[in-house]
């Protein structure tokens, strides 16, 4: 238990001396946090809008004054015809133009379409400003997330990201440094058991990534004002059966490479690419073709995350995420038992 | 019952064949050498006995353990301390101590009395971290973290590579006191004085054993490697211009001064040999030198260039090859050389020629094309050394050059050198061989950051009344009352 | 001349390295062969499920309507809310819409923002059709006229920044790690003792990325072109053009991030930090104007920002020159005092 200690104990130092990198984990979360909360946003707002009003009835002066007032857009100039107002949208100054052209002839909208999604929900919200309907029969109730704030569907996104980058590249970098230095071939020979160098090796980075975890749910409930709306116990149990899995990854990752360099860009590249892509965190895992849903079927933070934002922000207990938890859980344990026996007592030469 | 048995073990990595059926044992209590040049498969044999590696064929026993099937009985009784530095970089010396302490069941303070001798020296030191440690230092730092425990049997790889002679007679005598409580050490060494202290040595060459026997049999067995005839010299081209100055320099880091006002002067085609312990400052006032580091207080010209202001134009007229490895490991030889000189300015046909004969000088043309990484290390030093001087530059400085490689080796290095004094190269060298102090024009010694002496090896010895170099620097090293860095 | 020995060095490195050449073929193949697929933020299939209290026509009609509609998969109705919501819950449906007393109700699961949006606008869409048939239409007619991508291609609109990317990935991560490795191995010692340039060492690390962008950039024009049979609508010469300036700016900020490193990890967790605010605050996801001020702020130095925005430009609305004038001199001051810190930056005589 002392050897297992001190070991523990060394680790933390290697961590805790390297300021740079400890400002990098601890950042990289509150950074994140404040982008996906405050900065990144996908909500129509500024639009820079050109109006074409030659012929301005009554009521078409009415729209471009609510269309003025809106925060959807950004009056920047009034052109005299269509075509000199689909000019300024060519030469990039302005994203929409509108035309009020005479009373048969209706609205023109021209939008600039480079972007679809963005072009379609303009032409909407300019359709819905200009024809400000009453209010219908329609009644709409957002569930979970009244106002609608992007940070809720990317708090858990964050989360599966950063726990396993900090868990995975961590351990297999240090792993892989102590082979480097030669290090490991002193440990190997000493008489501790080599599984526990590799369990000690693994606790520090599962306490750094905690530590993590605690400081992004303090920041989405305290600072973002999402609510931890589901149990607060089996969001931490999920998320340590999640980095086992990462620390178990690392441990894999170091197993294949045999180079810091090789270490880094495997996690880097081959790993987090993946994630980022695949694993539902920014795109929809529905709207990908089928060969690559099956694929993202083996990324694990695609469970992780799934289960994040079930649990947080919809508040539903545990049974609901039974499936994703199992498969986690189930993930977790092949993949240390690979890692765990591909580890090599023996160098190679 | 003895401690080691090896039977028949062979180990080969796809062509390369590192060990062909070697065989020896070794009784309980002794101090065993295994010595041979680079590449010869001592590391290898070290890693199978540890169960670091798998033999191929043979059996072998330690301490009555096999080390295929019964790995972790041994991994329990033996230390190892492998070639290269086995350090935390990032912890200090203190913490790399009693972390190594704790792995093997033992504190730092049960393990003091065992290696009291080698860690004393570093013990002020004991919260610097080992990476701002110079390389001696550090290997001191190993040993002790190697010894701190009491196994049955030690292996130690070249454990004394860069370390001063003064603490190598240090490390040797506490080696002395593990015989006496029965523990078996198993070493190797490219140093004679060393090889003469075991009980029993192994020559290993090409992975095969040549000869086991006492030290003095064996050596004189293969006197013609070991003991390579003295080198006669006689140095008619010194003149007397000066192309090292130097007065009064001072690097500080902090309030510690690493060169503490040193003044002397190196003339033209002369070898100078810069001696000193572990720590006592050689390193940085090479850095000084060359242009890597700037001078605190001081000033210093180099081949006609101010130090302090020149030190681009210096770099011009200078060689340097440093104790890392100043070649790329993963260019070819013929890459290697063109880089180094194609940095320094010269032409491409000049390139091509000079290559082809300095390759064809050292033999070596065949392997123009392998990687610097494959070659063995004493051939490595060989060819730093000649890129080095490939741009026949005013002044050569070497770092400790021929570090951890075999006597006959050393040999070859040193022709190089003369070779390059007669062209009238002036040769800066460090050295920890103090066979090698002898063949210098001149040396001076340096001891906690200052010269304490300084003139010709005959003049030193008469001076200090001393029989030879190796006394003369122990003489004065033992007076240095810092002990680093 | 010394930099063509520099560079041919670097090259021998990066051929013999047992990892960087498969990386610099590989990565740009995976990337462009997947990403396209994966970067559709198009919202289909949202499952609905319904709860009819009405059990009028003008009820079963909308059902009917749900069914036929591509957007949504009907997941048929239960008797109560409480179900319908028990079946979001399990992550059965997305949607409830509940009909009563002629008044709907729409109930969508926002966890995701869009999806939940676009998920109850074209439901009311299709409950307003439904309401506004037969009477006179509210508004007037509006016609939409969607200037470039007339196809609404998504693709179309991502590779481009996919480049971006690439080139980030490639030209920052690795000069990252290279100066490092030398310290690291300490073959940089031996560098600083001749008497080799400053600028010459710099130059020669850069240039090699440089390359490798070109490269790079050039297998991703042929397998957009190949795969998704999508081209440039301008000229190439300015996607060229942008790259260079994008591996400038990235392969000097790596050489930076490197000088200033002790580690490889450091490197490698320095560069990531900044690389993912760059891409997150570019424009490359999400729209920039959409930021708050103090956010679109930065984009004014923020040199992917500029990348993204000629590059579309260049590639989905044929811009040129004239078009992408101000972001090529941004890049290009940007890139050039890269360049300078860099150079700067790498001490031979401490």
């Amino acid at each position: 238990m002392k050897k297992f200690l001190s070991f523990v104990l060394k680790e933390s130092k290697h961590i805790l001396r390297d300021r740079r990198t400890m400002l990098i984990l601890f950042g990289m979360p509150v950074v994140l946090m404040l982008l996906f909360g405050f900065a990144i946003t996908t909500d129509v707002r500024n639009v820079r809008t050109v109006i074409v009003a030659d012929h301005l009835s009554a009521q078409g002066r009415q729209s471009v004054e609510r269309l003025a007032a809106s925060e959807y857009f950004t009056i920047v100039s009034t052109a005299s015809t269509p075509a000199e107002a689909e000019r300024f949208v060519r030469s990039q100054k302005a994203d929409l133009a509108i035309v009020f052209a005479s009373e048969k002839r209706g609205i023109q909208l021209v939008v600039d379409g480079a972007d679809p999604n963005m072009a379609q929900q303009w032409a909407t919200y300019a359709q819905q400003v200009i024809a400000n309907p009453p209010s219908g029969p329609v009644n709409v109730k957002m569930l979970y997330n009244p106002q609608m704030k992007s940070a809720y569907n990317f708090v858990p996104a964050i989360m599966g990201m950063l726990l396993m980058l900090v868990c995975a590249m961590m351990t297999s970098v240090s792993i892989v440094r102590e082979k480097e230095r030669g290090t490991m071939e002193v440990l190997l020979v000493s008489p501790v058991r080599p599984l526990m160098v590799v369990v000690a090796k693994a606790v520090p980075y599962l306490l750094l990534a905690v530590v993590i975890l605690g400081v992004i749910l303090l920041m989405a409930r305290f600072v973002l004002g999402v609510p931890l709306a589901g149990s607060l116990f089996w969001i931490v149990a999920v998320s340590i059966v999640y980095i086992i899995l990462a620390l178990a990854l690392g441990l894999l990752i170091s197993n294949v490479a045999q180079t810091q360099m090789m270490a880094l860009l495997l996690s880097a590249m081959v790993l987090l690419m993946p994630i980022v892509m695949l694993s539902g965190m920014l795109f929809p895992v529905e709207s990908m073709p089928v060969a690559l849903q099956w694929l993202s079927a083996i990324v694990p933070p695609r469970y992780y995350i799934e289960a994040m934002r079930k649990l947080m922000i919809m508040g539903v207990g545990i049974g609901e995420v039974l499936t994703e938890v199992g498969i986690l859980v189930l993930m977790t344990l092949a993949l240390l038992a690979v890692s765990l026996l591909t580890f090599k007592t023996r160098l190679a030469r | 019952m003895n401690a080691i048995e090896v039977n028949g073990v062979s180990k080969r990595y796809g062509n390369v064949v590192a060990l062909d059926d070697v065989t020896f044992s070794v009784g309980k209590g002794e101090v065993f050498g295994i010595i041979g040049p680079d590449g010869a498969g001592k590391t290898s044999l070290y890693r199978i006995l540890c169960t670091l590696l798998l033999p191929d064929g043979g059996t072998a026993c330690v301490d009555g353990f096999d080390v295929r099937k019964q790995a972790s009985q041994i991994r329990r009784r033996v230390g190892y301390m492998p070639g290269r530095f086995s350090l935390y970089e990032d912890l200090t010396v203190e913490e790399n101590l009693e972390f190594f302490a704790t792995l093997f069941g033992t504190t730092l303070h049960e393990g003091y009395d065992s290696i009291k001798a080698i860690y004393g020296q570093i013990e002020k030191f004991r919260h610097r971290r080992a990476g701002a440690l110079s390389g001696g230092m550090k290997q001191k730092l190993a040993l002790s973290c190697a010894l701190v425990h009491s196994p049955s049997v030690l292996f130690l790889d070249e454990p004394t590579t860069g370390v001063d002679p003064v603490s190598r007679k240090e490390f040797w005598e506490m080696l002395s006191t593990l015989r006496e409580r029965g523990i078996t050490v198993v070493a190797s060494t490219p140093y004679l004085d060393e090889v003469r202290r075991c009980d029993r040595v192994a020559f290993l060459e090409k992975g095969r054993i040549r000869g086991i026997d006492r030290p003095e049999v064996v050596l004189e067995q293969f006197r013609d490697i070991f003991n390579p005839p003295g080198i006669a010299h006689e140095n008619t081209l010194a003149k007397d211009e000066k192309v090292i100055e130097v007065e009064h320099l001072v690097k500080a880091f902090g309030t510690f001064r690493a060169v503490d006002d040193i003044s002397f002067s190196v003339k033209r085609g002369e070898i100078f040999g810069f001696l000193g312990a572990n720590g006592a400052g050689k390193t940085t006032a090479m850095h000084m030198l060359t242009g890597l580091n700037q001078p605190t207080s001081g000033t210093g010209r180099v081949a006609g260039y101010d130090i302090r202001t020149q030190h681009e134009k210096i770099k011009k007229h200078i060689g340097y090859m440093s104790q890392r490895f100043s070649l790329y490991d993963d260019l070819s030889v013929a890459e290697n050389i063109r880089l180094f000189a194609g940095i320094y300015g010269m032409k491409e046909p000049e390139i091509k020629d000079k290559t082809a004969r300095m390759l064809e000088q050292l033999q070596f043309s065949e392997h123009k094309d392998d990687l610097v990484s494959s070659l063995p290390l004493g051939w490595k030093q060989k060819l730093a050394f000649s890129v080095s001087i490939f741009h026949e530059p005013d002044i050569v400085f070497l770092d400790e050059p021929t570090g951890g490689v075999d006597p006959s080796t050393r040999r070859q290095f040193w022709d190089l050198i003369y070779q390059a004094a007669a062209r009238g190269i002036t040769v800066f060298v460090t050295t920890h061989y103090m066979d090698e102090a002898e063949y210098c024009d001149r040396i001076s010694i340096m001891v906690d950051g200052k010269i304490k002496a300084l003139g010709t090896p005959d003049s030193l010895k008469r001076q200090f009344s001393q029989p030879d170099m190796d006394h003369v620097f122990t003489y004065l090293a033992r007076q240095a009352t810092r002990s680093s860095d | 001349m010394t930099l063509k020995f520099l560079l041919q060095k670097e090259f021998l490195q990066i051929r013999r390295n047992a990892f960087l050449p498969r990386l610099i073929v590989a990565f740009p193949i995976v990337i462009m062969c997947v990403t396209p697929w994966v970067m559709n933020m198009e919202v289909k299939q949202i499952r609905v499920v319904a709860v009819d209290c009405d059990h009028t026509v003008r009820s079963q009609r909308l059902l009917h309507d749900l069914e036929a509609s591509h957007y949504f998969t009907f997941n048929g109705q239960r008797a109560t809310y409480q179900e319908a919501l028990a079946d979001v819950e399990h992550s059965k449906a997305d949607v409830i819409v509940e009909i009563r007393n002629g008044k709907y109700l729409i109930a969508a699961n926002s966890v995701n923002g869009t999806k939940g949006s676009m998920g109850s606008a074209y439901l009311s869409q299709i409950i307003a059709q439904q309401d506004v048939a037969g009477q006179a239409p509210t508004g007037q007619g509006m016609a939409v006229k969607l200037l470039y991508n007339p196809h609404q291609n998504y693709q179309l609109y991502m590779i481009p920044a996919l480049f971006a990317i690439v080139v980030m990935l490639m030209t920052g991560f690795l000069p990252a790690l290279n100066i490092v490795g030398e310290k690291e191995q300490g073959t940089i010692e031996q560098m600083n003792v001749t008497p080799v340039s400053r600028w010459a060492f710099i130059l020669a690390k850069l240039i090699p990325y440089w390359l490798i962008a070109l490269f790079v950039v050039t297998m991703c024009l042929l397998l957009s072109w190949g795969v998704y049979g999508i081209t440039p609508a301008g000229s190439v010469v300015w996607v060229y053009v942008l790259v260079i300036l994008l591996a400038m700016f990235f392969s000097s900020f790596g050489l930076i991030i490197s000088n200033y490193s002790e580690t490889m990890q450091q490197a490698i967790f320095v560069m990531w930090f900044f690389v993912v605010c760059l891409m997150l605050l570019s424009g490359l996801f999400t729209p920039t104007r959409s930021m708050p001020s103090w956010a679109y702020l930065t984009t004014y130095v923020n040199p992917m920002h500029y990348f993204i925005d000629a590059i579309r430009t260049v590639f989905i609305r044929g811009g040129g020159f004239h078009e992408i004038s101000l972001q090529l001199l941004a890049l290009l001051c940007i890139g050039l005092s890269m360049g300078v810190w860099a150079v700067a930056s790498y001490k031979k005589n401490a």
